[in-house]
C-alpha cells in the first residue's frame, strides 16, 4: 500500500511552500548575506495562495493565525 | 567561481558526493562546493532577484515564488535520492563560494552530527483536516448523552424542548471539540510511536490551505527507512478509522528532512 508516496510533481504547492519557506536550516552570521525573513515569508505565502477575492478579506487580518506551536 | 552580479544560492549540504550530472534542472548552473569533508549543492542566481531588495520584490510575484520554491524542492529531492541531505531554507545566499566555505567551517561539525543522525531516515508529513459539520452529524448518532436529550425533546413540552435543544447544541459543540482534539492527539501519538522524532507544526488557516475543512493537525515525522511501511500501514488504518467521521488525512513523503535538521539553539544565538 504505497499509494501515498508522492514527490514534488504530485503534491500541492502548499505542501512545498509549508516546508521550503518556513522550515529547513537557517544560518546567520557574516557569511550569509540574505535569508528571506519570516514575516515576508508568511506574507508571501498568503499572497501566493490567496485568490484575488480572498486577498481583499485578508487585508488587515493578522499575519499569523491561531496556531499550535511546535513542541 | 565569482561572477559579477551573481550570488551563490545554497540548496543543501551532504556528506557524500552528490550526483549533480543526473539532475534535470541545470538552468541554474548547479554545482557543488566540497569543503571540510562536506558537499554544498549550490547554484548561481541573479543578484537583482535575490539580494535583500530584490527578494522583497520577487516574493510579491506569485509566479516567481511558485517557480523558485518548486525548483528549490525538486533539486533537493533529486540530490537526496543518493545521499543524505540537510535542506536549507529557501533564499539562503552567499556573496561568493569563499563565504560559503567559511560557513562550512563554522558549522561543519554540527552539520556532520546532523547528517549522522539523519542517515537512513525519511521525513513524512501528515496533515489532518476536519469537516466539523460532518463530524457533528456523526456525533449526534454516536454519543449516548446526545441521543438521550434527543429522545427527551421528542416527548416533552415545547417550553422544555426549547431549553433542551439549547443544551443539546452546547453539548454537541463540546463533543465535537473533544473529538477533534482526541483524534489529532491519538493519530499523532500512534505515528510518533513508529518514528525516530516527531513534530507538531503551526496549523495553517483556510485562506492558505484553500480547503473547506479545517486543519486540525500539521505534523512531521522522521521515520527509519525500515519502518516506513509500518508507518504507512498505520496511516491507512487511521484513514479507515477516521475518514467516515468527517476527518481527512493527508500523508506525503518522503521529504527532505526540513523539520529535523535544526541547529542547536546556542549555536544560533552565538552567531
Amino acid at each position: 500500500m504505497y499509494n501515498v508516496v508522492t514527490k514534488s510533481k504530485d503534491v500541492t504547492l502548499l505542501e512545498i511552500l509549508d516546508r521550503v519557506l518556513d522550515k529547513g536550516v537557517v544560518i546567520s552570521g557574516d557569511a550569509v548575506i540574505s535569508v528571506a525573513d519570516v514575516d515576508l515569508i508568511y506574507l508571501g505565502l498568503k499572497v501566493l495562495l490567496s485568490s484575488v477575492e480572498t486577498m481583499e478579506q485578508l487585508r488587515g487580518a493578522p499575519i499569523t493565525g491561531p496556531m499550535q506551536e511546535a513542541r | 567561481m565569482l561572477v559579477e552580479g551573481q550570488l551563490t544560492y545554497l540548496y543543501c549540504v551532504a556528506d557524500r558526493e552528490p550526483k549533480i550530472k543526473e539532475i534535470e534542472e541545470s538552468e541554474n548552473n548547479l554545482y557543488f562546493v566540497c569543503h571540510n569533508e562536506l558537499y554544498a549543492v549550490v547554484g548561481k542566481v541573479e543578484q537583482s532577484e535575490f539580494d535583500e531588495e530584490g527578494l522583497k520584490k520577487s516574493m510579491a510575484d506569485l509566479e516567481w515564488v511558485k517557480t523558485n520554491a518548486t525548483l528549490h524542492e525538486r533539486i533537493i529531492e533529486q540530490i537526496m535520492t543518493n545521499t543524505c541531505v540537510i535542506p536549507f531554507k529557501f533564499g539562503t545566499l552567499f556573496n561568493t563560494d569563499d563565504s560559503l566555505k567559511a560557513m562550512l567551517n563554522e558549522y561543519g561539525e554540527e552539520f556532520k552530527a546532523i547528517l549522522g543522525r539523519l542517515e537512513n531516515k525519511e521525513e513524512w508529513g501528515v496533515k489532518i483536516y476536519c469537516d466539523t459539520e460532518k463530524l457533528k452529524a456523526f456525533s449526534i448518532n454516536d454519543e449516548p448523552e446526545i441521543l438521550k436529550i434527543e429522545n427527551e425533546i421528542n416527548s416533552c413540552s415545547p417550553g422544555k424542548a426549547f431549553f433542551l435543544k439549547r443544551g443539546k447544541t452546547e453539548l454537541l459543540a463540546q463533543v465535537v471539540n473533544r473529538k477533534i482534539n482526541e483524534s489529532g492527539q491519538e493519530s499523532f501519538d500512534l505515528l510518533k510511536e513508529l518514528s525516530f522524532e516527531a513534530r507538531i507544526n503551526k496549523l495553517l488557516p483556510k485562506e492558505v490551505t484553500e480547503r473547506d475543512d479545517e486543519m486540525i493537525l500539521n505534523s512531521a515525522f522522521l521515520v527509519s527507512e525500515d519502518e516506513v511501511s509500518d508507518f504507512i500501514n498505520m496511516v491507512d488504518a487511521l484513514k479507515v478509522h477516521y475518514e467516515n467521521k468527517g476527518f481527512f488525512i493527508d500523508c506525503t513523503g518522503p521529504w527532505p528532512p526540513y523539520n529535523f535538521c535544526g541547529l542547536s539553539k546556542q549555536k544560533v544565538q552565538n552567531v
